[in-house]
């Protein structure tokens, strides 16, 4: 974790509201895993008390450069988004638990809900890299706002849900997880809340549906793996990000927190990842 | 008339503010500043040199490294909580003291306070649990923390090896509650001092209720003043109709030192749902918003106490610092603006050194109080009788 200036190298907006910008970050590029986020303070900053939480979208090592890609939600996000190439933004960061990919895992499967493509989109990099293959599904509201399929790798197997079905699939995104479930190893979700917990809930009957016994050791044996371990999480099949209105995001002031079932959990530290298992979900809809 | 050693608060010792002799000072400035010191005070800080040639001319800026920024909060006891410099970390904004420790240089900060410890664990309360407002923020974390005995645990051993004194911020629901977290506090070694919180606007039970009865503040003062001998410094809240019986009852019940203010209630709504936002409903406004309200109070405070005050409220840069210490503070905590830059504190102390070196003092104490008034001024709650 460091606190430097990051210098914005190029700045786009890719869908309606939503900015795609890259930044000289050769400290973040470096230190930087998929899932992790940087804490920006806007370069205007009159009448603002907050930094503004990114996640990070993409991550270049070679050039020393990451991306991040937001939208707009306020004043904060705003003032952002009018930054020009050329001006140096003051990030924190990298904040927060990466996403834990199984070593044995082959088979990825990736799940975004509008802007939380940003969320998962470095994984898609990380895996590909790992020699593992990648499926993207993708949902939002309409065909204006569904991620370009130009900004992906060519390797990655994109299938796209609209609600008013205006392009792909009619319908949530939640819907097209079913006919994957059984081919993907691991699953990394990032989105709104009542999507994550649809997730969840799909999650957690997966094995009974396959008929599949849990595998591992017997129940009982060896040392229990503490819940939100990173080895805890690396078995999990489904793991989410999660998003809460911060203040510090270094877990000092205790305000970001979402409830776990063993109590209260810090986005900014134990999270932004989380293993579905991890959090109290509410009845899905 | 001479002043009573009790502990209990009774009419006599909480007497008008305005009325009688001047209460004789423990701090040295409670008269006029001189006009030098005030031209020094008004001129704009982008002219330091001009501005410290005026103030004392003839005489040279001293160098920074040889100003003396320290301060001591517990003149009552000597050597007890004597701080590097006026600068401290404000409760709940900078946790135990080890979350910020990769990007700021900890030891040289004045003092930590650390995040509000109970008896027992508190879970806190339901998320959301901040947003930004105009100039400011909202919190309502709910007092989320271990227990004092987890954080004795975890956290005082490290404590033990840093230069900086560690203040424990102290809340409860009873006044045995506060009494039982004093006492395990007692004599752990990397433990400097007490902050009381009897102002926390998030918490059902306890918190607030002793901040706005004079009688509550001075009982739960004064139990915890028995209970432990390490300095105390007691933490005001702005939610009060007028702020000084309160501070005289809390000075005459035995604490150190007093710390204010704590947050100001309020509350946001969801636009879209039309829905209150935080989780809590209401939740505590911080930051430069309440930054006025801060003054008012410690000015006010200033006029009827003797021990030292710490000012807190929106405080993010040198300028709001010295504010403070013309309103009558000796020392200052920065809170909501470490969330934002978090080498603020370091800034202010590094900025005030340099203010006092180009002024020529060898301490920031002379710029104490210059803005009170020669006799204690009217008060800001107009009508308001109080009758001791």
């Amino acid at each position: 974790m460091r606190l430097l200036d990051a210098e914005l190298v190029e700045t786009r907006e890719i869908l309606p509201a939503q900015w795609l910008q890259r930044y000289r970050a050769p400290w973040l590029a470096a230190g930087a895993r998929a899932g992790q986020f940087v804490h920006v303070r806007t370069p205007d900053y009159s009448g603002l008390v907050l930094r503004r939480p990114i996640s990070i979208n993409t991550i270049d090592r070679a050039a020393g450069e990451i991306t991040l890609h937001f939208r707009i939600a306020g004043k904060g996000t705003e003032l952002l988004a009018s930054a020009r190439p050329g001006d140096s933004v003051p990030m924190l960061g990298p904040l927060g638990r990466p996403f834990e990919v199984d070593p044995r895992t082959h088979h990825v499967l990736l799940i975004a809900g509008g802007v939380g493509i940003a969320g998962v989109r470095s994984l898609a990099d990380e895996s590909l890299e790992a020699g593992r293959q990648v499926t993207l599904l993708f949902g939002s509201a309409s065909a204006a706002e569904v991620y370009p399929s130009s900004l992906l790798p060519d390797e990655v197997e994109y299938v796209v849900a609209t609600e008013d079905g205006s392009l792909g699939q009619p319908g949530r995104v939640t819907e097209l997880v079913p006919a994957y479930e059984a081919w993907a190893d691991q699953a990394f979700a990032c989105g709104p809340r009542p999507m994550l917990a649809a997730l969840a809930h799909i999650a957690s009957g997966r094995l009974e549906r396959m008929g599949v016994a849990r595998l591992g050791r017997k129940r009982g044996g060896g040392r229990p793996i503490p819940l939100g371990s990173a080895q805890a999480r690396r078995r999990s099949w489904l793991q989410v990000s999660m998003e809460q209105h911060m203040g510090c995001a270094v877990g000092a002031c205790l305000g970001c927190v979402v409830w776990g079932v063993e109590g209260p959990l810090r986005v900014c530290r134990e999270g932004p990842v989380f293993a579905a298992e991890e959090i109290a979900w509410e009845e899905p809809a | 008339m001479k002043r009573r050693r009790s502990v209990v608060t009774t009419g006599r010792t909480a007497r008008d503010a305005y009325s009688g002799p001047p209460r004789l000072g423990l701090r040295a400035p409670r008269t006029r500043p001189s006009p030098a010191l005030e031209a020094a005070r008004t001129e704009s800080p982008a002219a330091p040199v001009a501005a410290a040639r005026a103030a004392a001319p003839g005489e040279p800026g001293v160098d920074p490294s040889s100003v003396d920024l320290s301060v001591d909060l517990a003149p009552r006891r000597p050597g007890a909580l004597v701080l590097q410099n006026p600068v401290l970390v404000a409760s709940g904004t900078f946790g135990y003291g080890i979350e910020y420790g990769e990007v700021v240089d900890v030891e040289r900060l004045g003092a930590i306070c650390c995040k509000g410890t109970t008896l027992k664990p508190r879970a806190g309360n339901e998320p959301p649990r901040v947003t930004e407002t105009p100039g400011g923020m909202l919190n309502s974390i709910g007092l989320q923390n271990p227990g004092v005995d987890a954080v004795i645990e975890r956290y005082a051993p490290l404590w033990a090896t840093w230069r900086v004194p560690v203040i424990v911020n102290v809340a409860g629901e009873s006044i045995d509650d506060y009494v039982s977290v004093v006492r395990r506090l007692e004599g752990v070694p990397g433990i400097t001092g007490i902050e009381l919180n009897i102002s926390c606007p998030n918490v059902g039970k306890g918190g607030l209720q002793f901040a706005v009865d004079r009688d509550a503040a001075a009982s739960v003062t004064a139990a915890v003043r028995r209970a432990t001998e390490l300095p105390l410094i007691v933490k005001l809240s702005p939610n009060v109709t007028d702020i000084r019986p309160i501070a005289r009852a809390i000075e005459d019940a035995g604490a150190d030192a007093i710390s204010a203010i704590n947050t100001l209630s309020g509350m946001a709504i969801e636009r879209r749902t039309g829905k209150p936002l935080l989780g809590n409903v209401y939740g505590g406004l911080s930051g430069p918003a309440v930054r006025p309200v801060g003054l008012r109070i410690v000015y006010e405070v200033a006029q009827v106490v003797d021990i030292p005050i710490v000012a807190i409220g929106g405080i993010a840069s040198l300028d709001d610092a010295l504010d403070y210490l013309a309103a009558g503070a000796v020392a200052v905590q920065v809170g909501t603006a470490i969330f934002a830059d978090p080498e603020v504190p370091l800034r202010i102390a590094d900025g005030l050194r340099r203010y006092c070196a180009e002024r020529g003092l060898a301490s920031h104490l002379p710029l104490v109080g210059t803005a009170l008034p020669a006799r204690p001024n009217r008060p800001s709650a107009k009508g308001v009788e109080y009758r001791p």
